[in-house]
């Protein structure tokens, strides 16, 4: 009697080792596949190869519910030995993946359970699974199916909304305006618009009405940057005596350039307010 | 003391030569959020860096020539930072095979006595201005969106008036003298920033009238 039983478990074993040896060559050729044909490989191939597994794992589900194979929970495995070293028979019947069968594989290799924190988690998500009627689940179908088909339409057809929106942004709303890139960089440059109370151009030295603040050495808006400056020279005769009819300034905020340093020098202290304001 | 000091003495020797490597532009006010979020999307990630900073700009003239010009700038927003002081050779950008405006560079820190120092040396300041806005890096290159305001009581940096309805956009390299490549580098980045600005080389001789 025992030994009938003995038999058919051990035939039952070998047939259930054969199956999954089956599952892992096709699981082996569907890797390699994917790791080294993945350029010519075509998306029904790759749900061909999904079928296939899914098949045999079919196969193994039946082999084990049928009537006649044992069952395999009455079984028990116990680990009689641990140990941390490497086993080279073991090694080789598990083609290098478990090497030694130590404390820290064990447990992985032997459950037949979950962790108890993902058995948990699994029970929380059957619970809610049943607590969701068939109504609910088949209205969150619709409207996640309804999302994905919006979603697909716009993915389809990107580009007339687009060209739609800059073609908005061109006609209606200009980002930039080249004149007040050009007073900017002016600015930055020469200090154009900075300084009110100077003439935007050269002015003729020592021109009558323009009023005191005009006088002065250049400015560096009146310098010609790139070429050399012809009236300076001439200019400079002016700054001093009309600097001293302006007493009372302060030395530190004239913006007036006289001519020659020396002048520059003297003059500092009663030379005039830079700004008419 | 008769001719121009430093204008006319190239400026070499080691870390000294740079030059600065620099594209232009403007974004108006109401795109500004849009260049600022193509930035952020575009540049190192890093934290978001915004300044304000006032510049003082001072020329020392001689008997002919040029006046001689140094930018001094110091930070509003961190008074206790070093002010900057920065000279810049004359522009080169008649070469057309560079796609940026090419300029000698010198950037040095300074105490906070620099403007009593440079008047005692004969500078007088021409003009001045507050910049305040937002930097980005990429790389080497750096990327300053700024709100230029005039400033309407000498001296004083509270009371300022905006100059234009646009911020400036400068997209700018310091790298050793006869580096062009830096300049394709820039183009390309600039052409990402387009339609939203468009950064030239600008001529800055031209927008003097």
């Amino acid at each position: 009697m025992q030994q009938r039983e003995e038999k058919q478990l051990e035939a039952a074993v070998e047939s259930l080792i054969s199956r999954v040896a089956h599952v892992k060559n096709a699981l082996h050729s569907f890797i390699y596949k994917l790791e080294n044909e993945y350029e010519r490989l075509t998306w029904p191939s790759v749900l061909d190869n999904f079928a296939l597994l899914s098949g045999q794992l079919n196969t193994i589900n039946k082999l084990l519910k049928n009537e006649k194979t044992p069952s395999f929970r009455n079984q028990v495995i116990i680990p009689l030995l641990l140990s941390p070293d490497r086993d080279e028979d073991l090694a080789k019947l598990t083609e290098q993946r478990v090497p030694v069968f130590s404390h820290e594989i064990v447990p992985d290799y032997l459950r037949t359970k979950p962790d108890p924190e993902v058995e948990e988690q699994e029970k929380q998500l059957s619970a809610e699974a049943a607590r969701i009627g068939p109504e609910v689940a088949q209205k969150q179908i619709q409207t996640l199916n309804k999302l994905c088909s919006n979603l697909l339409e716009k993915l389809n057809n990107p580009r007339d909304d687009r060209d739609a929106e800059s073609a908005a942004i061109r006609q209606n709303k200009p980002s930039f305006n080249p004149a007040d890139t050009n007073a900017l960089v002016g600015a930055v440059a020469f200090g154009k618009g900075l300084s009110k109370c100077r003439p935007p151009g050269p002015v003729a030295p020592g021109h009558p009405g323009q009023g005191p603040m005009m006088s002065g050495g250049p400015t560096l808006q009146q310098v010609t940057i790139g070429g050399g400056s012809s009236q300076q020279a001439g200019m400079g005769g002016h700054v001093a005596p009309q600097q001293q009819g302006q007493p009372g300034r302060r030395p530190g905020e004239l913006g007036k350039m006289p001519s020659s340093i020396k002048t520059n020098i003297k003059s500092a202290s009663g030379s005039m307010h830079p700004y008419n304001r | 003391m008769e001719a121009p000091p430093v204008t006319v003495m190239p400026v070499t020797g080691g870390t000294i030569n740079m030059m600065e490597y620099l594209l232009q532009g403007s974004v108006l006010d109401q795109a500004l959020e849009s260049l600022l979020h193509r930035l952020r999307g575009l540049c190192d990630n890093m934290e978001p860096e915004t300044f304000t900073d006032h510049e003082l700009v001072y020329l020392l003239k001689g008997q002919q020539g040029n006046p001689f010009i140094l930018r001094a700038r110091r930070s509003l927003s961190h008074p206790t930072s070093p002010w900057h002081l920065r000279y810049l050779g004359q522009p080169e950008v008649g070469d057309k095979s560079r796609h940026a405006l090419v300029r000698n560079c010198v950037d040095v820190a300074a105490s906070h006595s620099l403007p009593e120092f440079l008047n005692e040396m004969g500078f007088r300041m021409d003009h001045e201005f507050v910049a305040n806005g937002h930097i980005f890096r990429k790389g080497a290159m750096k990327v300053v969106v700024s709100k230029l305001s005039r400033i309407l009581v000498p001296g004083n940096t509270e009371n300022t008036e905006r100059l234009s309805l646009s911020f400036l956009v400068e997209l700018s390299v310091s790298a050793p003298a006869g580096q062009d490549t830096v300049s394709e580098d820039m183009r390309s980045f600039a052409e990402q920033l387009k339609p939203l600005v468009h950064l030239e080389k600008i001529d800055p001789s031209k927008q003097r009238h």
